[in-house]
């Protein structure tokens, strides 16, 4: 049972593959036909009770097909009858292809086979009312939605038609009825097709459609004849589900076991130690000596905020003598604005964060996306529950009316901000020629696989074009997602991402200011126009120019990049292999059975009464945050330990499936979900569980036992040593170099990009803000940054890399930034030196010096090797400069000019150096 | 094999010419354990040989591209019965393959002449004069074809195997997969052109989900070669040397306060990779080492092939010095002939035929040709419908793009010479014989390479993510000498 999901999924890859030989091979051996067409109770239902019933009868239903009851209806892949089309029917590319029955299960001959060709050739008739019509207008619907519907259906009815039933067919347009039953050639829409004259081709590329191909044509007609057949309307629901799927770790909703009992109680200091105590000592080890307090408020440091401390900042944690700093610490930085920063930029990469559309080649700027950006860190900051959180970005549009409001708060306009998370995915829509159907599922799809990966921590995406091969996820599940996005993304009723699919709801605030801007502009406008009439022509181009200069400062219009319904969605059709042109099952709004024992399909209502909203993401919403999804925290929880730990507790952060690896400790891990619900879905309350333990405050040493025992560190013997990540260098740089900008959010900082290549951020003046409000334009990513793993959002990224490579070496040596920087350091230190000493000799201003640039650069004093080789080295360094002075250097350019302490620039010169060495060494890039 | 930590070396194979060793050096710009963490996600079981799988017949590729969509009938690919036809409506019957149908015009019959060449017998058009030369080393694919009639897409498709973005380039997998036989080189180098960035832009030689320091590295021929290689401020070279000698001691003794951290150990590596970097990428372009008899060969000096040819001879001399893999581009989409056919193919041509030309004639007297596989080609073909201007001026008439029918060929290691694969319908419309789709070119690539479709992959996102994409390939074998 079990087995046969797994090989459906890969039997329908050797099907795609075997497809054509099996087409060569039909048309071949057609001539053979027997003149008796087989008999379906005689000849075929024996066969199929014979060699399929085990699976697929009554009550055994693999990949959803009943081969008795259900033979009409088919099965998860859609029918697997098309009567008089044996080609085109999967049940016999499957046995013709030797997939079915599968191996070591008793084959068909081949004059079985070719029996069931010709049954299905010869209509596949079935006695009673059981008959298969050929072609209903499920099919034609789904036909009519992708040819016609662009000028005929939900946004524009031309010539008063619309397409999408079979009812508006027959009320038709202004020229009468598009289709007569029974009568094909009296039927509008059938003529227009053969005459030419529809879909008019030379407007294919502004309606965004291909013309109807000849096989659909035919298709429509038959259907026509035979008097437009109704739909088979599915009876009820019917599990998909092989037995015990729901079995599997993941699927099932997290318990809380008890707290274990450890040896070594001095170490646990929040319950999380317990946990990973209670397998280090059967496993005769402990946790690493904590680490130095120094070593720790600079990790610690870095893991909330992205920055390293200063110097002061350490020393007032160090001087601090309650048994409770650390704590203390952690408290206050979860409080600081730096924070969400930090954290929300987990997210975004979670999210698939980018500024620009990407997928074209004008890689079109986002204008409105940083909104999103500033909502998730705002999120962060205010500890939004997680809940409420994922609310607001998969159905903020449904949560509150905001068209009738009268007034727009900054909630309200916060809850359409949130839905940019469904908007990341890289999208070509917006110029005709890359938006047609197939462009937009592509959209669609990789929006559903960041919320797979993100959110579910599945690969549903996986399921898109057949079954699952792992997970008991089908394609029904597949399409069921999809139609509950339906009434937001509906790829036949589609508007552009960078001008239809943006709304002006912006707070209320805001925009009474945009206008008063905007109206004041233009009044000065109107004024010069009115002077304009009274002077002569020299003077009215002057006028002109004054009046395009005011022109370009009228600000664009303040918009929201979000995604909302419309309620009008249109159908939704599990799409056979992922084709959009093989429209199989009609499917209703649902999340994956195997995670909902109450029945996959949601129940939802418009949010409020009048809501032009199906309210069906809203519901999904909820049914992912109900308190006992097996998914939701856990996932959650994973990726907050994760970042602090380097490593999930499931190291597949985006797969919780049959393939995805299992939990290293899964009783942690639902003791942490089960926490993490019951805090209110607090994150913040996470990471003082994770910050507070023990664990994750121990040293990063490595002990010859815990390298012996635990080599991989699987069971957290020790942190690991961690390179900075792409932010918290860059960010760290800046600030030691006082070159950090305080100024948050807003619009992002735009990039330049240098001949050969280099992309850099623009400075605002003298200082740059923090990485992540630069231009995260996907053509156009900062050199640095990208040398240090930031990823390529495709379409989002689940856990960062942390490569060493060659050419992060040279960004760091030869790059013009990080020499700046290092200058803007050595002027820094030799002021602060200047500031609290009094002038002293060479050798000891240099010492201090020293002592200060480690202090601030690496928030420690270098020991003493290291201060011996930093002295001869700084030594040597001035003895190079003043060998060779004139040539180059920073204080040549006028950076320390005015500093009267340096007496010569050579000095300078040579501790410039010395600062650049210092931000290029393990020391710094580095964390214990 | 988690945490793609484990590096297969099965079957690395020795070759070829002189005994050189070609035992794959992955560990240039990556060091081994800088990838074992996450560089591939953590998920990520990874399928990575670290050299040839099966014996290869070239260890290097130039990767001649040509951006914009080459017309087909106009220069490999000759129609006669087009030029019968000529001015004929044809368009309904196209209609959803044209990319601006209120431009579509009659057919267009190519405007150039057609004769055969070489022992082979190929036809050429009388725009490659050059190229017609060397038919009897090319295997000429006429039967290729792809999924998408927009340039982006098809260019995405035509480097990555998938239309959309994001995903590793075909260099960024191949060096990834194969490593690099030059130590202090790159194993993946783009050589743009200097007038501006192709279309995609920098997504072109993308590494994707790939770590980063497989993406193509920018060579250009003027100015500072590489990013970074050189500093981008002034100063004395030997207080540059004091610097790195004291970055050094201060990481050592960093590192012998932490014993047992390799990530530690391979952070210095990384570092002295990057210091060799710096003189072999300087010394890879410096072209003043050639003869003038080399740089008349190539067009260098007179226009309009000088910065081609100069690009041609830089291939030359990196593949010369192991690089795995070189890519040509020219800027703005010179072979995208929507008007003027008859003027801008032309035009293009002059600019390209004699560098190629240049560059099959210098790899072969430098025996180089064995082992270095040449594909040639654009990201599409062109429609045998004429695109008018909106005066609808038959004068200027271009050609639209086209998805079901481009040309490209192949030559050097392993690849037969004076062979013709594939046909298109009579009006060259689309590939009617001998079809290949770009999974199946890249196949062939890695075939030759050494490598099957198979041995590449990531899984990824519940996918086995693969150059090829998820449908088996068919590698050409028709046109390899050892099928």
């Amino acid at each position: 049972m079990w087995c046969f999901f797994k090989r459906f999924g890969a039997v329908m890859r050797l099907t795609n593959a075997l497809y054509s030989v099996l087409m060569w091979g039909v048309s071949a051996c057609c001539g053979v036909i027997a003149a008796e067409p087989p008999e379906f109770v005689r000849d075929i239902q024996p066969l199929f009770q014979s060699h399929c019933g085990s699976c697929h009868d009554g009550g055994e239903r693999s990949g959803g097909l009943d081969l008795g009851a259900g033979l009409v209806r088919g099965g998860d892949s859609g029918p697997v009858l098309v009567p008089g089309q044996p080609d085109e029917s999967l049940l016999l590319q499957l046995v013709t292809s030797g997939a079915m029955p599968p191996e070591g299960e008793p084959r068909l001959s081949g004059e079985q086979i070719d029996m069931l060709r010709r049954w299905i050739a010869a209509g596949a008739r079935m006695p009673g009312s059981q008959q298969i019509p050929a072609v209903n207008s499920d099919r034609i619907e789904a036909l009519l939605l992708l040819r016609c519907a662009a000028c005929h259906g939900a946004s524009r009815q031309e010539g008063g038609l619309d397409v999408r039933t079979r009812d508006s067919l027959l009320r038709g347009g202004k020229s009468g009825p598009a289709a007569v039953p029974g009568q094909p050639d009296s039927s509008l829409i059938l003529q227009k097709i053969a005459a030419g004259e529809m879909p008019p081709t030379r407007r294919l590329v502004e309606a965004m459609i291909k013309p109807i191909t000849e096989s659909e044509t035919q298709l429509l007609r038959q259907w026509i004849a035979e008097g437009m057949p109704q739909a088979v309307v599915e009876s009820g629901k019917s599990s998909e589900l092989p037995a015990g799927a729901r079995e599997f770790w993941s699927f099932q909703p997290p318990r809380a076991a008890d707290v274990p009992e450890v040896r070594a109680t001095g170490r646990v200091q929040t319950a999380v130690d317990a946990f990973l105590l209670q397998r280090l000592e059967q496993a005769g080890l402990t946790f690493a000596a904590p680490a130095e307090p120094a070593v720790l408020v600079r990790r610690l440091y870095f893991d909330l905020t992205g920055l390293p401390p200063t110097w002061q900042q350490l020393q007032r944690v160090l001087q601090d003598s309650r048994p409770d700093r650390m704590s203390r610490l952690i408290d206050e930085l979860l409080e600081s604005p730096e924070y969400g920063v930090r954290w929300g930029q987990h997210w975004l990469d979670a999210a698939g964060y980018a500024d620009s559309e990407g997928a074209q080649n004008e890689d079109r700027i986002r204008a409105d996306m940083w909104r999103y950006r500033d909502y998730v860190i705002r999120s962060f900051n205010a500890d939004k529950p997680y809940d409420r959180f994922l609310h607001e970005q998969l159905a903020g549009d449904e949560l509150a009316d905001y068209e009738s409001a009268a007034e727009v708060t900054e909630e309200l306009s916060d809850n359409l901000v949130a839905t940019g998370f469904l908007r990341t995915a890289p999208d070509r829509t917006f110029a005709n020629i890359t938006a047609f159907v197939p462009d937009r599922l592509e959209v669609i799809a990789d929006e559903l696989q960041i919320l797979g990966s993100t959110v579910l921590g599945l690969s549903i995406n996986c399921a898109r074009c057949h079954a699952h091969k792992f997970d008991p996820l089908s394609q029904t599940d597949y399409y069921r997602l999809s139609a509950v996005f339906k009434d937001a993304w509906d790829e036949h009723d589609w508007l552009k991402p960078l001008d239809e699919r943006l709304l002006p709801y912006v707070p209320t605030a805001e925009r009474v200011a945009w206008e008063q801007q905007k109206e004041q502009l233009e009044d000065q406008i109107a004024k010069l126009r009115e002077q304009q009439k009274a002077v002569a022509d020299a003077e009215r181009k002057e006028l002109d120019a004054a009046i395009e200069k005011l022109r370009q400062q009228i600000p664009r219009e303040p918009k929201i990049r979000a995604l909302w319904s419309r309620g009008r969605p249109s159908p939704t059709w599990v799409l056979l292999r992922g084709d959009y042109l093989k429209p199989g099952r009609r499917v209703q709004p649902g999340v994956p059975e195997v995670l909902e024992p109450g029945g996959p399909l949601l129940s939802y209502e418009p949010p409020w009464p009048g809501a032009q909203k199906t309210g069906a993401r809203l519901a999904f919403a909820r049914w992912l945050t109900k308190p006992d999804h097996p998914l939701t925290a856990r996932v959650m929880v994973n990726r907050i330990w994760l970042q602090h730990f380097g490593r999930g507790l499931v190291e597949t952060p985006a797969n919780f499936g049959v393939a995805g690896a299992r939990p290293s400790h899964p009783e942690l891990l639902d003791w942490l979900a089960v926490q993490f619900v019951r805090s209110g879905w607090s994150v913040k309350a996470m990471h003082r569980l994770l910050l507070n333990s023990a664990a994750w405050q121990q040293s990063s040493a490595v002990s010859e036992l815990s390298e012996r025992r635990d080599r991989e560190n699987q069971l957290w013997s020790r942190m690991p040593l961690r390179r900075l990540d792409a932010e918290s260098l860059r960010d760290g740089l800046l600030l030691v170099a006082g070159a950090l900008s305080e100024r948050r959010y807003g619009p992002a900082d735009p990039v330049q990009v240098r001949g050969d290549g280099l992309v850099t951020v623009q400075p605002e003046g003298e200082q740059w803000r923090r990485s992540v409000f630069a231009l995260h334009r996907r053509t156009q990513i900062p050199s640095l940054l990208e040398s240090f793993d930031y990823p390529q959002m495709g379409p989002n990224c689940v856990q960062r890399g942390e490569s060493l490579a060659a050419p992060q070496t040279l960004q760091l040596l030869n790059g013009g930034f990080v020499h700046d920087l290092a200058v803007r350091l050595a002027r820094r230190v030799v002021q602060a030196v200047e500031q609290s000493e009094p002038l002293s000799a060479t050798g000891e201003a240099r010492e201090l010096r020293i002592v200060q640039l480690y202090r601030m650069a690496l928030q420690r004093d270098p020991e003493v090797a290291e201060l011996r080789e930093l002295q001869s080295g700084l030594d040597q360094l001035v003895r190079e400069w003043q060998q060779s002075a004139g040539t180059g250097g920073a204080a040549g350019a006028g950076g320390a000019g005015n500093q009267s302490v340096l007496l010569n620039s050579a000095e300078f010169e040579g501790f410039c150096n010395l600062c650049h060495a210092v931000l290029n060494s393990a020391a710094f890039v580095m964390v214990d | 094999m988690r945490n793609g930590q484990e590096v297969h070396r099965r079957g690395v194979f020795r070759s070829l010419a002189g005994g050189v060793s070609a035992v794959a050096m992955l560990s240039l710009l990556d060091s081994e354990s800088g990838v074992s963490r996450g560089a591939v996600r953590a998920e990520d079981e990874s399928g990575r040989p670290g050299g040839p799988v099966h014996e290869p017949s070239a260890t290097s590729v130039i990767h001649l591209f040509m951006n914009g969509g080459p017309s087909q009938m106009d220069l490999l690919d000759p129609k006669p019965e087009l030029v019968r036809r000529h001015g004929q409506e044809h368009f309904d019957r196209i209609a959803g393959e044209v990319e601006f149908p209120e431009a579509a015009g009659a057919l267009l019959g190519s405007p150039f002449r057609f004769a055969r060449y070489g022992q082979c017998g190929m036809w050429v058009s009388e725009l490659l004069p050059e190229l017609s030369r060397h038919v009897d080393e090319l295997s000429l694919l006429r039967g290729l074809y792809t999924t998408n009639l927009t340039h982006e897409p098809a260019l995405y498709k035509y480097h990555s195997g998938s239309e959309f973005t994001g995903r590793p380039s075909l260099g960024a997998w191949i060096t990834w997969g194969l490593g690099s036989e030059n130590q202090n080189l790159p194993g993946y180098v783009v050589l743009e052109d200097p007038q501006g960035l192709p279309v995609n832009g920098v997504d072109n030689w993308t590494s994707g989900f790939l770590p980063a320091s497989f993406q193509g590295t920018r060579f250009r021929a003027t100015g500072a070669p590489v990013l970074n290689v050189s500093p981008d401020f002034v100063e004395p070279a030997s207080v540059t040397a004091v610097e790195r000698q004291l970055i050094r001691r201060l990481d050592r003794l960093h590192q012998q306060n932490r014993a047992g951290q390799s990530r530690l150990e391979s952070r210095i590596e990384a570092w002295e990779l990057a210091a060799r970097m710096q003189t072999s990428a300087t010394d890879a372009l410096d072209l003043s080492q050639e003869t003038a008899a080399t740089l008349e060969l190539y067009g260098i000096g007179r226009e309009p092939t000088d910065a081609y040819g100069r690009r041609c001879l830089i291939a030359r001399r990196l593949v010369e010095r192991g690089v795995r893999f070189v890519q040509l581009f020219i800027n703005s989409q010179i072979w995208d002939n929507h008007s003027s056919i008859g003027t801008a193919l032309p035009a293009a041509c002059a600019r390209t035929d004699r560098p190629i030309a240049g560059l099959l004639t210098d790899l072969k007297q430098r025996g180089l040709l064995d082992q270095t596989l040449l594909v040639w080609g654009g990201e599409m073909g062109r429609l045998p419908i004429s695109q008018l201007a909106a005066d609808r001026n038959p004068g200027s008439s271009g050609r639209d793009h086209n998805k079901n029918a481009m040309v490209a060929w192949l030559a050097g290691g392993g690849v037969r010479g004076g062979v013709v694969h594939g046909s298109t319908d009579e009006l060259g419309f689309a590939a009617v014989e001998g079809r290949v789709g770009v999974p199946d070119l890249h196949a062939t690539l890695l075939h030759v390479l050494g490598l099957g479709a198979d041995d590449l992959y990531v899984s990824r996102a519940g996918l086995k993510e693969r150059l090829t994409g998820v449908l088996e390939p068919t590698v050409i074998r028709e046109i390899l000498v050892r099928s």
